[in-house]
């Protein structure tokens, strides 16, 4: 009797569009502005480019993509290691960047954090850090790389094999770029294969608790629970 | 003017074929492979040690440690595929990505020394990279006479903040060597990077219709003698960009300033892997007892260096701890500084058995590995510092590193995250007794210190930054945009 024909399986279902996996380098740019007190990073972070503070939100977590549990933002680092600040560093680390769609929101939040501390605890404004802040920007190149996905097997596979520059452009860098709480991986699976819980399961991983290999982990599992479900 | 240096121009793979370039050393090579003229230091510094409980081979060894007396062969470079052990084969496949764009393209690289100094050593090994993925590479070194010579050592200290005497007469010794290196040059190469302030002047020839200038100055301009910088400023000016080693080197210019880290080779002898019996025999030719803590300072026998101060908090561990304290470096046979720099160590030390002193003749590359590599805790309390690519070794090497927070140190250490910074000899103590006791915290600094390291002092890290700033300034690639 001949075998009955393997029908596909629905985990190898095209998707409508590939997802072509890019990766990004960047380059440091020294800027003008540099603070030595809590009040001239307040004015710097007023007057700086967005490049700025985008280099020291988002950026900084490509750079420290290897630390857990203790880098957030380099606003947050400099408040604690060289300002001894631990409350305001405290509040600057909790920001998280995965809200916010926009440098000039952002922006706020570090100016309303900062103008806040400092009216609870004006002698801080003036003293003396131990390092002065400089602040930088970066430019980001974006490189393509030669892997694409056209369904689940393919995504996971492209995601063992691509740099973590890649994984930071695509997680987090994607964030502003698309103007929404979400990143490029989510959208794809959401928008191309109609998996929208695994979507979400994706775009609620943490960034802040885990290592950038340790979010390339994350989203495989993710995958790899979706494809054995199916 | 009598010439210091003969003309040195080497068209880096000349010949080679595509997609084969032969392996060279892109250093005027006859001048890389001429046997270092210096002596080696006396085979073992003499002390007096006090009674103790330690087997006598050790004893034996410390005194007369067991130093390779004569310069090995210059091991051959590395080539760019051997890399992918170590930074993966999708980051390799990044930077061929972004050299392939550049195929075509010339570059030519100018500094003041073909051998010796850290420009030279990173020249050596970036340039045939950069040949390997075919883009040619060529390295020119300017010439000059002595008086030359000693006007740059004047104003590389100058703009050090040292005091300095600028005169006409200086001024036009400096002008006058530029203009005689301008007009033996040729700079029709697409980009061209000036390294360092001797041939900073040969930004005069540059052309607005062709080629890209960059400078990259190695050196801590925070706090330059302000005649000098004042002299060199209109000639920085020029360039279309220039790079320093950290934000605070910088100064204030119009042209765009990018930040480069210095970088190591992590397959140079310096940095490479290596094998256990090796680190073993070189503890044993060396007197390192490695069943107890080891504690290490590599670094020349200078002041700047605190060697003194590394054994004042070594003492101060010492009464908590049982380790032992390493001190290694070199310059004490050449330098006559040096020398009184060793023997205050030397004071300082006493009949104390278990600090080790070893004065190392500059071909010693591996025993240095093989120490960091051997070390428990790895020092660099430097009082001033550009950037301590010791540091940078020892955080490749994994291992806990505790450093002076200036200059170039502050970026390479996050205090508590990728190493310790300290400011006084009781904080260097207090901070590697607390390593030493805390076995856990100084794994995973380690861990994180080689991961810092492999994101952003591996010489991979720098060619790919010259890569991309090389695209920028030839407007090949937009910030933000796909390539």
């Amino acid at each position: 009797m001949a075998a009955a024909p393997q029908l596909p399986t629905i985990h190898s279902q095209w998707a409508r569009a590939p997802f072509y996996f890019n990766s990004a380098s960047h380059l440091l740019r020294i800027g003008r502005e540099k603070a030595a007190t809590l009040m001239e990073l307040l004015e710097a972070i007023r007057s700086c480019p967005e490049s700025s503070i985008f280099q020291h939100t988002f950026q900084t977590l490509a750079e420290h993509h290897f630390i857990s549990g203790g880098f957030s933002n380099d606003f947050s680092h400099w408040a604690f290691a060289s300002c001894n600040e631990v409350e305001l560093a405290e509040r600057l680390a909790a920001i998280d960047v995965r809200e916010f769609t926009s440098i000039a929101a952002l922006r706020e939040r570090l100016i309303h954090i900062i103008e806040s501390y400092l009216q609870k605890n004006p002698r801080a404004a003036t003293r003396a850090a131990m390092e002065p802040f400089y602040l930088m920007a970066s430019d980001l190149v974006v490189i393509p790389t030669p892997y694409l996905a056209r369904n689940l097997e393919e995504f996971a596979e492209g995601l063992r094999k691509v740099s973590i520059h890649a994984i930071y452009y695509h997680f987090i860098d994607a964030r502003l770029r698309l103007k929404l709480n979400t990143n490029d991986f989510s959208v794809w699976l959401e928008k191309e294969l109609d998996l929208s819980q695994a979507a979400e399961k994706v775009n609620r991983i943490d960034i802040y608790t885990s290592t950038l290999e340790g979010v390339r982990r994350e989203i495989l599992k993710v995958v790899e629970a979706e494809m054995d479900r199916k | 003017m009598k010439d210091k240096n003969p003309a040195k121009t080497v068209m880096a793979d000349e010949g080679s074929k595509a997609g084969a370039p032969a392996r060279q050393e892109h250093t005027p090579t006859e001048v890389a492979q001429k046997p270092v003229e210096e002596p080696a230091p006396p085979a073992g510094i003499e002390r007096r040690f006090r009674q103790t409980d330690l087997p006598a081979h050790f004893i034996e060894r410390r005194r007369h440690p067991r130093i390779r007396r004569e310069q090995p062969p210059v091991p051959a470079s590395p080539r760019f595929e051997d890399y992918g052990s170590i930074i993966g084969t999708p980051e390799l496949d990044e930077i061929r990505f972004l050299a392939r764009h550049l195929r075509g393209k010339t570059v030519k690289m100018v500094n003041s020394t073909a051998v010796g100094g850290g420009v030279a050593e990173i020249l050596n090994r970036l340039i045939p990279l950069m040949n390997e993925l075919e883009i040619a590479t060529r390295w020119d070194v300017i010439t000059g006479g002595n008086d030359f010579f000693e006007v740059t050592k004047g104003f590389h200290n100058a703009l050090h903040g040292g005091e300095y005497n600028l005169t006409q007469q200086i001024m036009d010794i400096f002008m006058a060597y530029s203009e005689q290196n301008r007009k033996r040059m040729e700079f029709n190469e697409d980009l061209i990077v000036i390294h360092d302030p001797q041939p900073v002047g040969l930004v005069r020839s540059r052309s607005p219709e062709h080629g890209k200038w960059m400078w990259r100055c190695h050196i801590d301009l925070s706090n330059p003698h302000p005649r000098v910088w004042k002299f060199l400023q209109p000639l920085v000016e020029q360039y279309d960009a220039t790079i320093f080693s950290a934000p605070s080197f910088t100064r204030q210019l119009a042209s765009p300033q990018y930040l480069f880290y210095p970088s190591i080779d992590p397959l140079s002898e310096k940095n490479k892997e290596l094998p256990e019996e090796y680190i073993n025999k070189v503890c044993d030719d060396f007197g390192i007892d490695r069943s107890r803590p080891v504690i290490t300072q590599i670094s020349r026998f200078d002041r700047l260096k605190d060697p003194v101060g590394v054994v004042e908090a070594y003492k101060l561990v010492k009464k908590y701890v049982d380790c032992q304290l390493v001190l290694a470096g070199g310059g004490a046979t050449d330098d006559p500084e040096g020398a009184v720099v060793l023997q205050e160590v030397m004071e300082a030390a006493g009949d104390d058995p278990d600090i080790i002193i070893l004065n190392l003749p500059p071909w010693s590359a591996l025993e240095i590995n093989a120490l960091q590599r051997a070390s428990t805790v790895i020092v660099q309390k430097s009082l001033r510092e550009g950037f301590g690519l010791t540091v940078t070794e020892g955080l490749w090497k994994e291992k806990p590193v505790v450093a002076g927070a200036v200059g170039g140190i502050t970026s390479q250490i996050v205090h508590k995250l990728t190493g310790v910074l300290v400011h006084s000899v009781e904080g260097c103590a207090y901070q590697i007794r607390y390593l030493l006791t805390h076995p856990e915290f100084a794994t995973q600094l380690g861990k994180n210190g080689k991961a810092h390291a492999k994101e952003n002092f591996l010489i991979t890290v720098s060619l790919k930054r010259w890569l991309v700033l090389f695209q920028i300034l030839l407007g090949m690639a937009k910030p933000n945009a796909i390539l």
